[in-house]
């Protein structure tokens, strides 16, 4: 091992000692609400299959319960474990510590109650009934406010960088960490401070949806696949002189494919238009990122048998691809006629926030933890069956989602078929989404278990490693350009 | 890439570009879009909706009804809207000026409800027809058999008759779903508002400069110069 090596490794510990407890406070709040969201969002879809379940209460009717769920997930789940990697990831790849991490904590506290008081908000009659932006009024602040902290410690720690290069992920994090808080209050301000009229509050709200998912949750995931793959494979990224332009083309066409969601809608047919034409000018970035990450995996599909990460990773560049794929498809004319408003359009969002964004956060995790703490995942059973569950439960979810929204459209263009008859139709491919539902909280629960067991302070025991194969030594071989 | 400002100002630029081209754009060409005045009954429309029913909207918005129906007829040619009765035309932008939130929704668990004010479920009159809607809301089985929308029996107020007169607004149920003998079932204010709001949406009147503006061209006549 040469000097340099040492110092490298000395200088990562460093970072990681330092980023150690806000990454916890997040991620652990990450949990907490992936595993509550899991759990209403399974309610909300047994509600379907069986309306009189949790029915009597105003609180847990379907129409509140769906909304929270989802809120729960994308800024209670979503939110905090991006939080968590991106401002370590920045952290590692600027090459310096991440400083006043007190204040991270103030943050973490503050996002989390406001995320509190909005989902109790929408379970208590205070929802808003925009997608995504269900959140009463009033918590929109105090999100606003912790959000500002956090983002602007991920952007000083770039802009204090001790590196020459800004490599691929940085771009993506850092992009990221201004469109979300720009999306978020523009669309506060055109949908309740000075409400826009008329359908262009769809077109608002669509436009935010899009963004948040292409702009926000997608980057987070394309950054973890850029980070993970060149370090646990120990090689750089195939191709990667064309990255640039796959970033700035990605950033354009998704500002602009909002409209995309609105095909067929009351509006002025040029904004879905402009929508689609933005969705196919998408391949162009989605066939260069997917070059460059399934170049860098090419010939070390061995190296998948060995490290939990890398399969984490692997699945949520499929999702990527099947997601790009399917946005492609419902831009179809033909397509979008029988898949909007049916289970195929909301496996679209699943399949970016699930498969490719919330994958891509565990293979992050199961990189970031152990050398946050310094400990092993204590458990390989457990990961093993977060893995399983999360195979099985993507499968699942994907084939059942798409099959069931295809029987659906295919019914609701045929005006023959009574609804009473779509809904009786449809009873199966329900129970068959609550059982998805229901793998993945098995998967979530392990994930869990294993997380307590590293991220306690009072468990000083050293376990058994739980990575198929020790790291350390492949995190020091040949580091891919601009890594620090 | 290593310039941090250029970045900024690239991401900046991406959003900022977005913003102006897709929503300023849509607002500087639909936002100022006024009411039609009928040459011939000399009337505005969208008829603006009653108070109640403005109320009812709220109810319609805390419940979260949009996780489940649209409010959006797709034009002839495009889905089966039409055929299905949920309309007797696209919707124009102009039908939505008059609502102060605009519930599009993106889901079709349940049917369509833009024109569910026009469309008398399968009764007579009015009068029934909001009958109706309280039972479908009490007991969505008893009007609308083999449906999943959830009971909202919590917009009802269900109590003893004994010992106070009955209410003349109690809602008369069929036997299988109808509360023991000695029980009546009376919508609250709320109900009342939400089916005011309901009631409330139809979309009948057809505009001559949309019908004009959104109409398929004609084909070309064979043979004509």
């Amino acid at each position: 091992m040469t000097s340099s090596a040492i110092n490298d490794r000395t200088e990562q510990m460093e970072i990681d000692a330092s980023a150690k407890w806000p990454v916890l406070v997040f991620f652990g709040s990450a949990l907490f609400w992936l595993l509550l969201g899991g759990v209403l969002q399974l309610v909300a879809s047994i509600q379907l299959h069986t309306p009189a379940f949790l029915s009597d209460c105003v609180w847990f009717t379907h129409g509140r319960i769906a909304p929270a769920a989802q809120n729960a997930l994308v800024y209670g789940w979503g939110m905090n474990a991006a939080f968590a990697f991106g401002l370590w990831l920045m952290a590692r790849l600027s090459a310096t510590t991440l400083r006043h991490g007190g204040w991270l904590f103030v943050a973490a506290k503050f996002w989390n109650i406001g995320v509190t008081l909005g989902i109790l908000g929408i379970l208590g009659g205070y929802s808003t009934s925009f997608e995504l932006l269900e959140m009463p009024r009033f918590v929109t602040l105090i999100l606003l406010a912790a959000y500002a902290l956090i983002g602007v410690w991920s952007v000083t720690t770039f802009s204090i960088r001790n590196t020459e290069n800004v490599f691929a992920s940085q771009w993506y994090l850092f992009g990221a960490a201004f469109w979300f808080p720009w999306l978020y209050a523009i669309a506060q301000v055109m949908l309740f401070k000075a409400p826009v009229r008329g359908v262009l509050q769809p077109v608002v709200n669509a436009w935010y949806v899009h963004g948040l998912y292409g702009l926000w949750f997608i980057p987070i995931a394309i950054a973890a696949a850029y980070y993970l793959l060149p370090k646990v494979l120990g090689k750089p990224i195939a191709n990667y002189y064309l990255a640039p332009l796959a970033f700035w083309w990605l950033a354009i066409a998704t500002a602009f494919a909002g409209g995309s969601r609105l095909i067929g809608a009351p509006v002025p047919v040029w904004i879905p238009t402009l929508g689609v034409v933005a969705n196919f000018l998408l391949v162009v970035p989605v066939v260069i990122i997917a070059l460059n990450l399934f170049g860098t995996l090419a010939g070390s599909y061995r190296a998948l048998r060995g490290s939990v990460t890398l399969r984490f990773v692997l699945i949520s560049m499929l999702g990527f691809v099947l997601a790009s794929v399917f946005n492609l498809a419902l831009s179809l004319r033909g397509f979008a006629e029988l898949a909007q408003f049916t289970l195929l359009a909301a496996l679209r969002d699943w399949l970016i926030f699930y498969a490719c964004f919330s994958t891509a956060m565990f293979g992050a995790a199961y990189f970031m933890l152990p050398r946050l703490t310094e400990r092993e995942w204590r458990s390989p059973a457990m990961v093993r069956a977060h893995l399983g569950a999360t195979v099985v439960g993507v499968v699942l979810l994907t084939g059942g989602l798409a099959a069931g929204g295809w029987e659906q459209g295919r019914l609701l263009l045929n005006a023959e078929v009574s609804f009473g008859a779509i809904t009786h139709a449809m009873t199966l491919w329900y129970t068959l989404q609550s059982v998805g539902l229901g793998v993945l909280i098995v998967g979530h629960l392990a994930f869990l278990l294993n997380f307590i067991w590293i991220a306690c302070p009072f468990n000083s025991r050293r376990t058994a490693p739980a990575e198929f194969r020790h790291p350390p030594d492949l995190e020091l071989a040949k580091a891919p350009e601009g890594h620090a | 890439m290593k310039n941090g400002l250029a970045l900024f100002l690239g991401v900046f630029l991406a959003l900022a570009l977005s913003w102006t081209g897709l929503l300023l754009t849509a607002h500087e060409q639909i936002g100022g879009l006024a009411q039609y005045k009928d040459p011939v009954d000399e009337t505005l429309y969208p008829l603006p909706m009653s108070g109640l029913a403005d109320e009812g909207r709220l109810v319609y918005q805390d419940l979260g009804c949009v996780t489940c129906h649209t409010q959006q007829v797709r034009r002839e040619g495009f889905g089966s809207d039409i055929a299905r009765k949920w309309g007797v035309r696209g919707g124009y932008a102009r039908d939505y000026i008059r609502d102060k939130t605009v519930f599009l929704g993106t889901s079709r668990t349940g049917p369509d409800l833009r024109n569910v004010g026009a469309r008398l479920g399968d009764t007579a009159r009015p009068d029934e027809y909001e009958e109706w809607f309280y039972k479908l809301l009490y007991a969505p089985q008893s009007v609308a058999p083999g449906t999943n929308m959830p009971a909202h029996a919590f917009l009802f107020d269900v109590h003893p008759t004994a010992g106070r007169q009955p209410s003349d607004k109690a809602i008369k149920l069929p036997a299988r779903f109808a509360p023991p003998a000695g029980i009546e079932v009376v919508p609250t204010a709320r109900a009342r508002a939400l089916v005011a709001y309901l009631q409330g949406l139809k979309d009948t009147y057809d505009y001559p400069i949309e019908k004009s503006r959104n109409a398929n061209a004609e084909p070309p006549k064979e043979g004509g110069h």
